[in-house]
Order: structure tokens, then C-alpha cells, then sequence
């Protein structure tokens, strides 16, 4: 029987590359690491034409992102030396704003994103178990006992780093590329539930059980435990969203 | 380069020797850059290390075929004036890179964001630093994926830099290096071999291989025969002859 080429593959090849509404995209990076915590007050951002490069848009377009930002309170525009683009500091968490960024995002796409995000943490941690030399491992645990856990601005900050330790010990450039390209994306929200100190201590705990089974080169149990610790991260954001749907607040 | 159906026969020594020569060329660039910034006094003024480092990298970081990614000078503490760390490092053109986006030009890497701040701060801890510190001699560092500017799988050379013998160390230059390109010089030897090879590292890591059931970032676990490359802990190794599975 003749083989034919099946549309999908190829189609693929000429998908649009960027969808349409950059501006948006580019305010909408923004304020979730900013309501979400990952950028912190009186943090300077990159400058404009730094964000246009690394974005990959054009000036006009961070300038318009960035005025979306000042409108909303998220950032002001400090002139002269030393001067740039500062965030703001709250004088009450963003509660507001989170409970608006939960509402506007279907249930739907919330959990899609924690599966794609699972499946590529999945990925590094079993590629990293199979790969890790023992000081890779050294490294590892090195790099996890100095790593602060305890604080909300440090688990947010460090539930990333990990993530990005194993993606490099898998020794894939590309894991590594498209593991900062989803955190870019999805962290500052998957990483929601770091306000919980109880569910700051389940991560660590998770991490070591991680670290503990690339030392050990077992694969499997290496995938397994990303894989639940990934799934309790999105129960903790799919909780939250549906008390803010209930008329609750996201943190009570 | 030789076309694979003509070159005679091909040992692993010739493979082993071809990687160690190709490391040594490397070095022999950074050993020139070494001297330049060996010559001067016991402290800098940070624009004038900056110049003087620019001069020296930014030729080898573009061009058709560049043989480096990356490079530059890390200072030790002390030496460049009101700093106490102070990197010099340019970075060759980039194409999508997630973190930098694309440059068609060398840039100097800004250590401004946050992200490298933690990175830096312990940077005499890193392997690339303190080897060359402590041993006073040259170091391959990886290969490792870069997740702090090229987003690539590369080794990192360093060389210490030191005024005269049994004085302080002024910093490392260093080079970024891609396993791509060592690939594109090695592979067509490896190839011309009768035998399945693999280049691995000091710890087993498979960096080059014409055994497909060695494959790259792997470890090694076979125990055949290999030979040493001179001057680095590298070694080929003889993959079995095994019939293949499909």
C-alpha cells in the first residue's frame, strides 16, 4: 500500500511564528512578576531597548507595554542617572490584581499549562537522573541546602532555580531553552501557592526527594516525584482560582 | 578539511591527537591574551581592563566561523580598582537565544539583572575559577549547558593570569567553546576510524561519538580500550563492535 504524508508535521513548519497583540504580551510578562512577587520592589527592569532585544520587539512596543504598566500602578519611570523603569512598592499585596489575572484564565488553560510545564520538569529530572555524574549530584546538593525555602520571595525564586539545575544536568540545550521559555511564561503563577508555608515545605522536601533520586541515577523515581510535585503546584493555583470564581479571596 | 574516503588509515591515536591539538590551539589564543594582561600593575582602572580585554576578544567572538562563544577576563578580588567583582566578557552574535534574544555583534554580558547576581557572587567558588586558581594551571570546565547567557552545550577554557611567578593571581581569561564546533573539526576523523569511537570526559561524559549507542551527554560505562589526549583529562574510547539493531 502507498504511504502517504499525513498533514501535521509539515503544516507545522509554516504555523505563525508570534501571535498578534505583542504590547499585551509584554504588559501581561510583566505584571505577573510583578503581582506575583517574582520582580520585587524598587527592582530596576532591564532598559527599553534591552527589553526590545530580549522580547524580540520592536522599541515602540516595550513603550507601550511599559506605559500599561505605569497606568496600572505596576511601575514608575524614574528620569536622569540611575534612572529606568522601577517597580513600584504596594502598600498592600496585589490582591486585587492576582484575583483579576485568576478570573481572566479559564480553568481549562490553566490546567493545559501545568501539563506542559510537568511534562518538560518531568523530562529534565528523568534525563538528569540518568545523566548526573557524582559531581553533578555534589553540585545539586550543594546548590539545594544553600537555597532558602523558608521565605516567600526565596521559594519563588529558588522552585525556578531548581527546576533550571535539573534541566542542565540533563545536558540538553534545548530542555534548558524551552524550560526558561515556559517559566518566562507560567512560573510566576504555578509558583502562586509559594505564599503557603506549608506548601514551601512540601516543595523542599519534594526537591530533595528529587535531588536525592538523580543521586541515586533512578530515573523513574526522579520523574515520579516531579511529577507530583509539579501536580501539587496546580492544585494549589486550580484551589485558588476557584475561590476567587466562588467570590473568595485567592489566599484564604 | 581531508575527504573522508582518502585519508589513510586512521588510528585512535590520530583522533586522541587531533582533539588535544585542537584544545591546545585554543589555548594557544588565550596564553596570548594571558601575556598581554599579565604586563601592567598590581591594580586597574576598570575602564582601562575593559578596553584592553575588548581589544583582545572581540576579533575571535565574530567572523565566519568563530571559534569562540563566548570570552574575557574575570578579575580576582582586589586587582580592578573599587570592585570586587568584575567581569570582562563579551559575547559572540546570538540568534534566539531565550534570555538575550538575537545580536548580530559581540555584546559585553550585563551582570546588572538579577539573575546573575546570586551566580557572581560565589564565583570563586566555580570550577572554572577556582581550578586555575588553586592549581595554577589551565582548565576545561564541561561540557555543561549554559543557562546563564548562550543557552548552549559548551566547555568553558580558563588560564590564570599572573604578573610573575608566586604573586597573587590577577584573575582567568577564559573562552566559551561549543561542543558544535569542536564536532565540525573532529567528526570527519572519528568517522574515517574503523572502529566505533567516543570522546569522553574525565568523567565519562560522551562530548563526540561515532557509536550511536553512545550518545552525546551520556555516560560512558563500557571499559575498552582508550587513549588519552594529551594535555587534558580526555579520553576516546573503543565502543564494541556490535551489530546494528535495526
Amino acid at each position: 500500500m502507498e504511504a502517504h504524508n499525513r498533514p501535521g508535521a509539515r503544516e507545522a513548519i509554516f504555523a505563525q511564528l508570534i501571535d498578534a497583540g505583542r504590547t499585551e504580551q509584554v504588559t501581561a510578562r510583566l505584571t505577573d512578576a510583578i503581582i506575583l512577587g517574582v520582580l520585587a520592589p524598587d527592582e530596576r527592569l532591564p532598559s527599553e531597548s534591552d527589553l526590545a532585544r530580549r522580547f524580540g520587539v520592536a522599541l515602540i512596543t516595550v513603550r507601550e507595554g511599559l506605559a500599561g504598566l505605569r497606568d496600572a500602578g505596576l511601575v514608575e519611570t524614574r528620569r536622569g542617572r540611575g534612572g529606568g523603569s522601577f517597580v513600584m512598592k504596594a502598600d498592600a499585596p496585589h490582591s486585587t490584581l492576582v484575583q483579576a489575572r485568576l478570573h481572566g484564565l479559564a480553568q481549562v488553560d490553566l490546567s493545559d499549562m501545568a501539563v506542559h510545564f510537568a511534562t518538560i520538569v518531568e523530562g529534565c529530572a528523568q534525563r538528569a537522573a540518568l545523566h548526573a555524574s557524582e559531581p553533578d549530584s555534589d553540585r545539586l546538593d550543594l546548590w539545594l541546602r544553600g537555597a532558602d525555602f523558608a521565605t516567600v520571595a526565596g521559594a519563588r525564586t529558588n522552585a525556578g532555580g531548581f527546576y533550571l539545575e535539573l534541566a542542565v544536568l540533563s545536558q540538553s540545550a534545548r530542555l534548558v531553552r524551552d524550560l526558561i521559555r515556559l517559566q518566562a511564561e507560567f512560573g510566576p503563577l504555578l509558583l502562586l501557592g509559594m505564599t503557603d508555608a506549608r506548601a514551601r515545605r512540601s516543595l523542599l522536601a519534594s526537591s530533595q526527594a528529587i535531588a536525592g533520586a538523580v543521586r541515586a541515577n533512578d530515573a523513574a523515581a526522579a520523574r515520579q516525584f516531579a511529577t507530583e510535585q509539579v501536580r501539587s503546584l496546580a492544585e494549589w493555583l486550580l484551589n485558588a482560582k476557584a475561590r476567587v470564581e466562588r467570590g473568595g479571596a485567592w489566599d484564604a | 578539511m581531508p575527504e573522508i574516503s582518502k585519508l589513510p588509515d586512521v588510528t585512535i591515536s590520530d583522533c586522541a591527537a587531533a582533539v588535544g591539538a585542537f584544545f591546545a590551539g585554543a589555548f594557544t589564543q588565550l596564553d596570548g591574551w594571558r601575556q598581554v594582561l599579565s604586563e601592567g600593575e598590581t591594580t586597574v582602572r576598570p575602564a582601562e581592563l575593559d578596553a584592553r580585554v575588548e581589544a583582545l576578544v572581540r576579533p575571535a567572538l565574530t567572523g565566519a566561523s568563530p571559534l569562540f562563544v563566548g570570552a574575557g577576563f574575570i578579575a580576582a578580588p582586589g586587582y580592578v580598582r573599587g570592585r570586587d567583582i568584575h567581569f570582562a566578557w563579551w559575547l559572540g552574535p546570538q540568534a534566539g537565544n531565550p534570555l538575550l534574544g538575537s545580536s548580530s555583534a559581540a555584546t559585553r554580558l550585563d551582570l546588572a539583572t538579577r539573575a546573575y547576581t546570586d551566580y557572581v557572587h560565589d564565583f570563586r567558588t566555580l570550577e572554572w575559577y577556582q581550578v586555575p586558581q588553586s592549581t595554577n594551571q589551565t582548565h576545561v570546565t564541561g561540557p555543561y549547558v549554559d543557562r546563564l547567557c548562550t543557552c548552549e552545550y559548551i566547555f568553558t577554557l580558563t588560564m590564570p593570569v599572573r604578573i610573575g611567578e608566586g604573586t597573587p593571581m590577577l584573575g582567568v581569561v577564559g573562552a566559551d567553546i561549543s561542543v558544535r564546533h569542536l564536532e565540525s573539526i573532529v567528526l570527519p576523523l572519528f568517522l574515517a576510524a574503523d572502529r566505533p569511537l567516543a570522546l569522553v570526559t574525565a568523567v565519562d561524559r560522551v562530548v563526540v561519538s561515532t557509536d550511536p549507542t553512545l550518545q552525546v551527554g551520556q555516560l560512558a560505562s563500557q571499559t575498552g580500550d582508550s587513549v588519552a589526549c594529551s594535555g587534558l583529562p580526555f579520553r576516546v574510547l573503543v565502543g564494541p563492535d556490535r551489530p546494528p539493531r535495526f
